[in-house]
C-alpha cells in the first residue's frame, strides 16, 4: 500500500496542474491517469491559449480569468506557448452592435485590442478572407497541452510526487463513509495498487460524474461534445477567431506545422463513446473557410472530438453555459473540481490547492504563478537542424522523428503504448497520420524488448483503428488517396485484413 | 507546339496500360503511353493478385457481383490475359511463376500468409504455409522489416542480421548490385550455418537482376532462397514496372515519361488528341484512339471531393456509391469500403457508359465495381481489362 497525503484523479492540465502546485507548496501527492497525460478534454482542444476575446461578450468574468491566465502562462510556460497573437475577423453579414460590445467589454476586462483595416489585416495573415470588414488584434496564443501537461507533472516528478500514468481508478476505498484512498489497475499488467491518502481530488473533467459516483457523492454535469478538424499546411500564422457570437466553427488556431479548426457542440452522455460525424466535418471546414478560403482546398489529415466537461445549467444551449469553474467539497475526503478550460487550468490548481492547504491548516502560499516551468531547458522547440542531422535515421518521414528518438521516448518512460510515442515524439502527427512510421516505432519496441511480437501486432491493430475513426469523418481527396495506400499496405500487402 | 501522332495513345504507365499498350504494339500499331510517374505497382508486393481470397481465382469470378470487371472479360479473357503476362515476362530479368486456376502463399514481413496467383521467380519458395521452419536475413537498422515478427510465428524459425550500411530496402537492394558487396555478403552468409532448408530475405536482392543474385546465393550456401515482399517502396513491384516498360521499350512503343495530360480534345464523339504539360513547349498528342489506364484514386485516376468522385482526364461521367457517410465502414480491416466501387461505368465494348466517346476505352482500376481490396484483385484486374480493352482498341484500329 502506497501513503500520500493528497491523491488527484486525472492527468489533464487541471490535474498536472495541480501535482505542480502541491510540489511548489511542499504536499506529498500521487497523480493517477487512466490514459497518458492530457487523455481528455485537454488532449482533444483546440490548443488555444484564450485572451478571453472569445468570452468577452457572454461571459466577461471568464474573460477576465483567461487574460490574467494568458500572461502568466506566456512568462511561465515559455516552451509550450507559441506567441501568436490573434484576430477576430468581421466579415459582411456579422453584426456591429455585437462588435461595439466586444470592444466595449475588452476594454473594461482589461484585453487589449487593435483595429485593423482589412488591408492591415491581410498584410499579417495573407490567407484572410479578402472580403472581410475589419479585424480586431488581441493577445490570443497558440499552446501545447501534451507539453503543458509534461512540464507540470515534470516539477512533481522530480520532487519526490507520484505520477502514475496508464492506472485506472476502479474503486475508491471508504472507511465509515469517508474516502481514504483509491485502487488504481495498471493498464498493461492488470495490477492494483492501493493508494491511501488525507485528501482526494477528482479533476477528471469529463469523467467526473462517474468518479465521484465511487465515492457515493454527485457532480452534476453537462457533457458537451466539440469536434476540430486538422489541415495539412499551417494557413496562418495567428489565431483566427470570427467576431460575433460563439457558435461552431469559429476558430482556427495554429500549432506547428498545421492548423486546427474547430468546434462544433452536441451534447453527449457517455465521454467514452464519441466519434466525429462527417456531418460536423462539413460544418467546421465551410464555416474555416469564410474566414480563410484556402481552408476549403486544403488536405485535412483527421479530426477528432473532445469532451467539454461544463457546470450542470438549467438552460438547453451548451454554449450558454459558463466556462467558469466549480470546486466541490464532497464533504467525505473527496473534492471535485469541475468545468473551467485549459486557459485557466492554473488558477483552477492554485484555488483547489488554496482549500487544501486551509484544510490542513497549513499556511504556504501559491508560488505557480510566479516561477517558470521546470524542465523547458531540457525542450528544445522544433529544431529541424538537429533532426536532419541523423537523416539516415528517420522513422517518422513526416514529422523528421529518429529511430534514437523513439527508443529515447519508449525507455525514458518504460510505455508499451503507441500514443506516448506520439505525444513525445510527434511521431504519427502528420499527413500520413502514422500510417507508415507506427509500424516501425511497434518493431523498434518489440527489438529492444518492451513488448512481444504478438502483442506488437496488437497494438498495431488497435492503434490503425482508431487512428481509422479519426481519419473517417473528414476522407476525401489526397487524405482518401493517401489512406487507400495505407489500407493496400495493411489489407494487401501484410494481409491483416478480415474479409 | 509539336505534334506527334499515333494509332493509340494509353494514358496512364501502370499494369493495365503497359499490358494494354503491349498487346497493341505486338498487333501491329504505332502506340505510345503517357505516363505522370511510378506507378502504384511501385508501392505493391509485385505479385499478381487474381482473386486472393479465394483457393481457385478461376473458378470464384463466377461468384462476383455482375457488374465486376472480370465478369465483363470473361474466364477465357482473363485466363489468356495472364497467361499474355508470363509470355511477356518471359523474356525479361523476371520471369513469374504460377497458374490461373490456384492461388498460392507467400509470407509477409509480419508472418502472415497472403495468397496470390503468380509471383516473380524469387517468390516461388516462399513457404505456404507457418509449419515449414525457415532462416530469416535481416539487415542492421533496416525500417521496414522486423524479422521477429516472422519467426515468432514459425516455431524452429531463426534470423541473422548482416549490417548493409544502408537501412532502406531501395538502398540495401543498390547495394547487392554491387559485386564486392555481394561477395561479402555471402561469405558472411555461408558462415551463418544455418540449419534449415529455406534461407528468407526481404526483397533487396537487386533491382536489376534479382534472379542471378538468387541463383548464386543459392549455389553458394547450398540453400533455398526467397524473398518477402516489403512496404513501399517495393522492390518487386519496381522490378515489374521496369520490366514491363523495357518489354514495351524493345517492341518500338512510345513513352512519354512524366509528363501530365493537360488538356483534351474532343470534336464530336471522337477524341482527337490531348496536350502534355511539359517544361518546354508543350506537346500534342493524336490518336486513331485512345485508351483510359489511369487507375483509381491512389494514382489519381480519381479524385474525390467532399460529396462525389471526378475523372481526372476526360471528366467522365462516375459510378459514386452513395454519400460521404456511406463511403466507409467502421472497421479498418474490413476489406474494401463502399468508396472502392466508384469508378468509370463500361460497356461491353470497354467504352464509358453516357459518354457518347467512341474512340476511347477504359481498363484497369478506374473501372467501376473493381473493388480490389474486397476482391483482392489488384494487378489481376489491371491484366484482365488491360488486354481487353486493347482487343476491343484493335478492332476499332483494323
Amino acid at each position: 500500500m502506497i501513503k500520500t497525503d493528497v491523491i488527484i484523479i486525472g492527468g489533464g492540465a487541471t490535474g498536472c496542474g495541480l501535482a505542480r502546485d502541491l510540489t511548489l507548496r511542499g504536499v506529498h501527492h500521487y497523480l493517477v491517469e487512466k490514459g497518458d497525460f492530457a487523455n481528455g478534454a485537454t488532449g482533444a482542444c483546440h490548443g488555444l491559449l484564450h485572451s478571453g476575446a472569445r468570452y468577452v461578450v457572454n461571459d466577461p468574468d471568464a474573460a477576465k480569468e483567461c487574460i490574467t491566465e494568458n500572461t502568466i502562462l506566456r512568462r511561465i510556460a515559455r516552451k509550450c506557448v507559441e506567441i501568436t497573437g490573434g484576430l477576430f475577423v468581421r466579415l459582411p453579414g456579422d453584426s456591429k452592435r455585437y462588435r461595439d460590445k466586444f470592444l466595449k467589454n475588452c476594454e473594461e476586462v482589461g484585453i487589449s485590442t487593435e483595429v485593423l483595416s482589412p488591408s492591415r489585416a491581410l498584410d499579417l495573415v495573407e490567407n484572410l478572407n479578402p472580403s472581410l470588414e475589419e479585424a480586431i488584434r488581441v493577445p490570443d496564443c497558440s499552446i501545447d497541452p501534451f507539453r503543458l501537461c509534461m512540464l507540470n507533472a515534470y516539477t512533481s516528478r522530480h520532487r519526490g510526487g507520484g505520477v502514475l500514468i496508464h492506472h485506472e481508478v476502479i474503486d475508491i476505498v471508504r472507511e465509515k463513509g469517508r474516502c481514504v484512498g483509491v485502487k488504481a489497475q495498471d493498464r498493461f499488467n492488470s495490477q492494483i495498487k492501493e493508494i491511501r491518502a488525507r485528501i482526494i481530488i477528482n479533476a477528471t473533467g469529463a469523467w467526473g460524474e462517474s468518479i465521484a459516483h465511487m465515492a457515493g457523492s454527485e457532480a452534476p454535469m453537462t457533457l458537451s461534445k466539440g469536434s476540430l478538424i486538422i489541415s495539412n499546411h499551417r494557413l496562418t500564422n495567428m489565431v483566427i477567431n470570427r467576431l460575433r457570437a460563439p457558435s461552431d466553427g469559429d476558430i482556427i488556431v495554429p500549432n506547428e506545422a498545421v492548423c486546427l479548426a474547430g468546434t462544433t457542440s452536441v451534447p453527449v452522455t457517455d465521454p467514452d463513446n464519441i466519434e466525429v460525424d462527417p456531418h460536423e466535418v462539413d460544418i467546421v471546414a465551410s464555416q474555416a473557410e469564410q474566414m480563410i478560403p484556402m481552408f476549403g482546398s486544403t488536405r485535412l489529415i483527421r479530426a477528432y472530438t473532445g469532451v467539454r466537461p461544463l457546470l450542470k445549467a438549467s438552460s438547453g444551449d451548451s454554449r450558454n453555459i459558463s466556462r467558469g469553474f466549480q470546486i466541490i467539497d464532497h464533504k467525505n475526503g473527496m473534492y471535485s473540481i469541475l468545468g473551467g478550460k485549459l486557459s485557466t487550468y492554473r488558477l483552477m490548481a492554485e484555488k483547489m490547492v488554496d482549500t487544501i492547504m486551509n484544510e490542513f491548516g497549513l499556511n504556504v502560499s501559491c508560488s505557480t504563478a510566479d516561477i517558470p516551468l521546470d524542465g523547458q531547458d531540457e525542450l528544445s522547440g522544433y529544431p529541424l537542424s538537429k533532426r536532419l542531422k541523423k537523416m539516415d535515421n528517420i522513422v517518422c518521414e513526416c514529422e523528421l522523428v529518429t529511430r534514437d528518438d523513439v527508443e529515447h521516448a519508449i525507455n525514458s518512460i518504460g510505455t508499451q503504448h503507441i500514443g506516448d510515442i506520439q505525444h513525445r515524439t510527434r511521431l504519427g502527427m502528420g499527413p500520413c497520420q502514422g500510417g507508415f512510421c507506427t509500424y516501425r516505432a511497434l518493431g523498434i519496441m518489440q527489438e529492444i524488448g518492451r513488448v512481444s511480437p504478438e502483442e506488437s501486432l496488437l497494438v498495431l491493430k488497435e492503434f490503425l483503428q482508431r487512428r481509422f475513426r479519426g481519419i473517417k469523418p473528414a476522407l476525401w481527396g489526397d487524405q482518401l488517396r493517401e489512406e487507400q495506400l495505407v489500407e493496400g499496405i495493411y489489407l494487401g500487402i501484410l494481409n491483416m485484413g478480415q474479409q | 507546339m509539336n505534334t506527334h501522332e499515333y494509332d493509340a495513345v494509353v494514358i496512364g504507365g501502370g499494369i493495365a496500360g503497359f499490358i494494354a499498350a503491349l498487346k497493341i504494339v505486338d498487333a501491329g500499331y504505332k502506340t505510345a503511353v503517357i505516363s505522370r510517374g511510378d506507378p502504384v505497382c511501385c508501392l505493391s508486393t509485385g505479385c499478381i493478385d487474381v482473386l486472393s481470397n479465394s483457393d481457385n481465382p478461376l473458378k470464384a469470378i463466377k461468384d462476383l457481383s455482375e457488374d465486376h470487371p472480370y465478369q465483363i472479360v470473361g474466364k477465357k479473357g482473363v485466363t489468356e490475359a495472364l497467361e499474355y503476362f508470363i509470355e511477356i515476362m518471359k523474356e525479361t530479368a523476371l520471369p513469374y511463376r504460377g497458374e490461373v486456376k490456384k492461388n498460392r502463399g507467400i509470407l509477409t514481413p509480419v508472418g502472415t500468409i497472403k495468397k496470390t496467383c503468380l509471383v516473380p521467380e524469387t517468390m516461388k519458395n516462399a513457404i505456404g504455409d507457418n509449419e515449414e521452419p525457415i532462416h530469416v536475413i535481416s539487415f542492421k537498422g533496416i525500417k521496414d522489416f522486423y524479422p521477429s515478427y516472422i519467426t515468432s510465428r514459425i516455431s524452429n524459425s531463426g534470423f541473422s542480421v548482416f549490417d548493409a550500411k544502408s537501412v532502406t530496402t531501395l538502398g540495401i537492394a543498390g547495394r547487392f548490385e554491387d559485386r564486392d558487396f555481394l561477395r561479402s555478403f555471402i561469405s558472411w552468409a555461408q558462415d551463418l550455418d544455418i540449419p534449415h532448408v529455406k534461407i528468407a530475405l526481404p526483397a533487396v536482392l537487386g533491382l536489376n537482376e534479382p534472379l542471378k543474385i538468387m541463383k548464386e546465393l543459392s549455389l553458394r550456401t547450398n540453400k533455398e532462397i526467397f524473398e518477402i515482399p516489403t512496404l513501399p517502396p517495393s522492390i518487386p513491384g519496381m522490378r515489374l514496372f521496369r520490366a514491363l516498360k523495357s518489354a514495351l521499350e524493345v517492341r518500338g512503343g512510345h513513352i512519354y515519361w512524366g509528363k501530365p495530360v493537360s488538356s483534351v480534345e474532343r470534336q464530336g464523339s471522337r477524341v482527337e488528341a490531348i496536350t502534355l504539360a511539359t517544361s518546354g513547349k508543350p506537346s500534342r498528342v493524336c490518336g486513331r484512339s485512345f485508351i483510359l489506364a489511369t487507375g483509381s484514386f491512389v494514382s489519381g485516376g480519381l479524385f474525390a471531393l467532399r460529396d462525389s468522385v471526378r475523372e481526372t482526364v476526360f471528366d467522365l461521367p462516375v459510378f459514386v456509391p452513395g454519400h460521404r457517410k456511406d463511403w466507409f465502414n467502421n472497421n479498418f480491416f474490413t476489406q474494401g469500403h463502399e468508396i472502392e466501387k466508384a469508378g468509370v461505368l463500361i460497356d461491353p465494348s470497354f467504352r464509358p457508359k453516357d459518354s457518347n466517346l467512341e474512340n476511347l476505352f477504359v481498363c484497369g482500376s478506374i473501372i467501376a465495381h473493381s473493388e480490389i481490396m474486397k476482391n483482392q484483385c489488384g494487378h489481376g484486374i489491371a491484366i484482365a481489362t488491360g488486354a481487353a480493352a486493347a482487343m476491343k482498341c484493335i478492332k476499332e484500329l483494323s
